[in-house]
């Protein structure tokens, strides 16, 4: 029994920890232009739409962030074989990981800015000093959140996978759901501002991005305010829920029916959150209501 | 990515950064074999080189590759890369000194075969498929053996799976336990070095591509990756080396992470269309 | 991947046959290979990998992506890499998976199975929200006139001058069979190389005793562990480059390719498995 109660206590905490790592993560990707939102900060210059966002595509967000948490993963391991303090450890893994984090964001931002000089896109160099720093922070905050939660399901939930899989997994894991659920608001919310709200974006309007903000010129740090309010808070909720559910369904019922019960939750889970959706989907087609008439088959 | 890319020649050719990166990361490579036959492990730091090689060899096959607009993103040919490379690795790593050579063929021939399904299978169509994705598992492989020669002072299956002694202070004083968890298979560090390498790859051309794309200027970054991996790398493999051998890694990394970063700076600065520090966006016609 | 006009997929599927023929007999030599290593378990290890890697591949076929023009609401599917976004769905699977390692293959691989269904399900939950409570709009499919599940009409939800957006629940449901076959794959290739393991790693090390198979456990776990993710991401970008970066879901004309990623894969797998195997073995060392 106290098993259980231990096991759901670290459940819950883990899952904060991925909510947290979640709106982190996204944050992180849209102030940096990370994920696919980056194709048009690099088509602007091509239109004619000279820029101050940065533009750091590491790679995509699942990639970065599954080396970003193996990384820190693997350093946190090898302090902790060298006779370190766990908390420690982790702080010190994620600080240097971040470290790498940062010279990656700087050498994609000089490297893609670069080889757009034929169309006049300028390096701005303030960008680089101010920019940077901020992604750093909050990739540690995703970083260490991970690679904690790993720590967790290691040693307190005993997962056999050690500590640097475990990183890999979940880093890609919460890359994979950052930029599926934060992509299409930077994308669409925040750089096509100047579009139409509830309509997509007309392919013909593609890199006319927004580039001016109330006063002055628009800069990574106003996106990551905009995007922080819903996109970012979804994608916490996003991983949240799956590290959250996974190891919830695992913990409270894999003694169940030997192994069966966790099956069963899992597969009422996936239900419930089909039935949501299906509901939220017709809300919507009759709310927004159909754009143009119906083609008369 | 929406950028189109654009065959740009002149530089070095591709063949020649081939060979002289497959040369150069099997000498280095085999030069961590001094550890065995002087009984140190003062020469790991030759691991971390081969790997470095063997980056700046991959990129430079992944911009011959991407060039031809693969569909997907440019990171999944840094996945494949490493995900066929790490398999060939670590069954040749069981030959003893002949594990980077038996590393080369085994690689070439799964990723002929991978290149070969995936131009005529899936019908890619495009005429460098198979010699990139051959070439793409060997540096997958030739890194991640690299890099475990840095970290573990030691290509050998044996040594990659020796396990450590761990001294723990426990109630009863100081105890001395070896388990397999502590070695790096059984801790898994492949698995961060897999990565470490997939992206190191795969950057170089992902962050230069475009229109203004020069060879100098991606090599460069691509060396400077190899050594931001091996700076991590080496301390990484602090656990496992002794601790001398391990700074030494660490300072031959950091002076070639630095010497490269600073040089790929001003390569950058060269090519950009302005070089500007607070201001704003210049007035352009038209607009 | 073009923000204004991706490769149009042509509805006809080509086959190369010389070149498929060449894959079967490829796949049929790794088979014989693995038999004449007189290993018990080794050739039953390789299908079960080749079996994995098919499912693998065939599951990315599901998944809804719609790669950078969806990010910007002009293409229906998820805003992200194809390849990477099922590798986090069958790497969730496969956590969920190795967990259950313990309680036999078959409960492991459906709890892996549902793993990545239940990671699809959340994030194109959420990618939903977004679309509808974040942007305003519904989700519209640009290839097909009507939901093949629901019924529902879909080109009057399109928005102007746009391919669709959102995902309407075909490729809902698309998603999570593609997380379902991606984390059970996965999770397949990782049961049969940990069991081929646990049984011969011991004995390869010169260790019979019970204590020392226990000990040598976690280097099971890791070699086991490190070759599935490296099987894993191997299939799931050849399925990528199948259906070159972006897909609908199941009714998309795209994904009638899947058959010639189904013979891809077996080779890859099967390859990789072969090699995988070949570890095990007392050759080299």
């Amino acid at each position: 029994m106290e098993n259980i109660v231990l096991g759901i206590g670290i459940t819950a905490l883990a899952g904060a920890l991925a909510a947290v790592a979640g709106a982190a993560e996204d944050t992180e990707s849209n102030i940096g232009s990370q994920g696919d939102p980056n194709s048009q900060v690099q088509l602007a210059p091509q239109m004619g739409y000279i820029h101050r966002i940065f533009n750091k595509a590491v790679a995509g967000e699942p990639p970065a962030y599954g080396l970003w948490c193996a990384l820190g993963a693997g350093l946190t391991w090898a302090f902790l074989a060298m006779q370190l303090n766990a908390v420690l450890a982790i702080v010190l893994g994620c600080a240097i990981t971040i470290f790498v984090q940062g010279v990656y964001a700087t050498t994609a931002y000089l490297g893609r800015t670069a080889s757009l000089a034929k169309f006049g896109q300028p390096v701005y160099i303030d960008i680089l000093k101010s920019m940077t720093s901020v992604t750093m922070a909050h990739a540690f905050v995703a970083v260490f959140c991970t690679v904690t939660i790993c720590y967790l399901m290691n040693s307190a939930l005993g997962h056999p996978f050690p500590l640097p899989i475990l990183g890999f997994i979940w880093g890609i894991a919460l890359g994979a759901a950052g930029s599926a659920t934060g992509n299409p608001y930077y994308g669409k919310e925040r750089q096509y501002q100047n579009q139409k709200f509830g309509a997509g974006v007309p392919i013909a309007a593609s890199g006319n991005i927004v580039r001016y903000a109330e006063a002055g010129v628009r800069n990574s740090l106003d996106n990551g305010w905009f995007t922080a309010k819903l996109g970012g808070a979804a994608s916490g909720l996003c991983f949240g829920f799956i590290v959250f559910l996974e190891l919830w369904r695992t913990v409270l019922f894999e003694k169940v029916g030997a192994g069966w019960g966790a099956i069963v939750v899992g597969i009422l889970i996936i239900l419930v959150f089909m039935v949501v959706d299906r509901f939220i989907e017709v809300w919507a087609r009759k709310t927004y209501g159909p754009y143009t008439k119906p083609e008369e088959a | 990515m929406t950028v189109k890319v654009e065959v740009v020649e002149g530089g070095v050719p591709h063949s020649k950064v081939m060979i002289v990166g497959l040369i150069l990361t099997i000498v280095c490579i085999y030069l961590t074999y001094l550890n065995v036959l002087t009984k140190t492990e003062l020469f790991s730091f030759f691991g971390g080189l081969a790997a470095v090689a063997a980056l700046t060899w991959g990129s430079s096959t992944i911009k011959v590759l991407c060039s031809y607009g693969i569909g997907t993103g440019v990171p999944s040919a840094g996945m494949v890369s490493f995900g066929s490379g790490v398999i060939a690795m670590l069954f040749a790593t069981k030959f003893g000194i002949l594990s980077p050579i038996v590393a080369v063929v085994l690689a070439a021939v799964i990723g002929a075969i991978l290149g070969y399904v995936a131009n005529r299978v899936i019908a890619m169509k495009i005429p460098v498929m198979v010699k990139s994705l051959t070439e793409l598992a060997m540096v997958g492989s030739l890194t991640l053996m690299g890099f475990t020669a840095l970290i573990t002072g030691s290509f050998n299956f044996s040594a990659l799976i020796a396990p450590n002694t761990v001294l723990t202070i426990t109630s009863a004083g100081l105890t001395a336990t070896t388990s397999y968890l502590t070695s790096y298979i059984g801790g898994a560090l492949i698995a961060t070095v897999f990565l470490l390498g997939a992206i190191a790859v795969q950057h170089p051309f992902n962050a230069c591509l475009g229109p203004n794309w020069t060879q100098d200027r991606m090599l460069m970054l691509a060396v400077e990756c190899g050594f931001i991996s091996m700076i991590v790398a080496s301390l990484m493999s602090m656990p496992f080396v002794r601790i001398d051998a391990a700074i030494i890694s660490l300072i031959v990394s950091i002076i070639g992470w630095y010497y490269t970063y600073a040089k790929y700076f001003e390569l950058s600065k060269r090519d950009a269309a302005a070089w500007l520090d607070l201001s704003p966006i210049p007035e352009q016609e038209g607009h | 991947m073009s923000a204004i006009a991706g490769p149009k997929s042509s509805l006809s599927v080509e086959y190369n046959a010389v070149a498929i023929i060449v894959s079967l007999i490829i796949l049929v030599l790794i088979i014989a290979a693995t038999f004449m290593l007189g290993i018990p378990m080794a050739l039953s290890a390789l299908i079960g990998i080749i079996v994995g890697g098919v499912l693998i591949g065939f599951g990315v076929h599901f998944v809804p992506v719609g790669g950078a023009p969806a990010a910007m609401g002009q293409a229906p599917g998820i805003a992200t890499g194809v390849a990477m976004l099922a590798g986090g769905a069958g790497l969730a699977g496969l956590f969920g998976g190795a967990w259950a390692a313990s309680q036999g293959l078959v409960v492991a691989t459906v709890t892996g199975a549902i793993g990545g269904g239940l990671m699809m399900a959340i994030t194109c939950f959420f990618v939903n929200v977004i679309y509808v409570f974040g942007m305003g709009v519904p989700a519209a499919s640009g290839k097909v006139k009507k939901d093949p599940i629901t019924g529902d009409t879909q080109p009057e939800f399109k928005s102007q001058g746009t391919e669709g957006h959102g995902l309407p629940f075909v490729s809902f449901v698309g998603g999570v069979i593609g997380g379902i076959f991606g984390g059970g794959g996965g999770t397949l290739v990782y049961m049969m190389l940990l069991g081929l393991y646990t049984a011969t790693l011991p004995k390869l090390m010169g260790s019979q005793s019970v204590a020392n198979s226990v000990a040598i456990l976690p280097i099971a776990v890791s070699l086991a562990g490190v070759f599935a993710i490296g099987i894993f991401l191997v299939n799931a970008v050849l399925a990528a480059y199948n259906i070159t970066g972006t897909i609908e879901g199941p009714h998309d004309p795209k994904f009638k390719r899947f058959p010639r990623d189904i013979i891809a894969s077996a080779v890859a797998s099967g390859l990789c498995g072969f090699v995988a195997i070949l570890i095990a073995t007392s050759i080299g060392m």
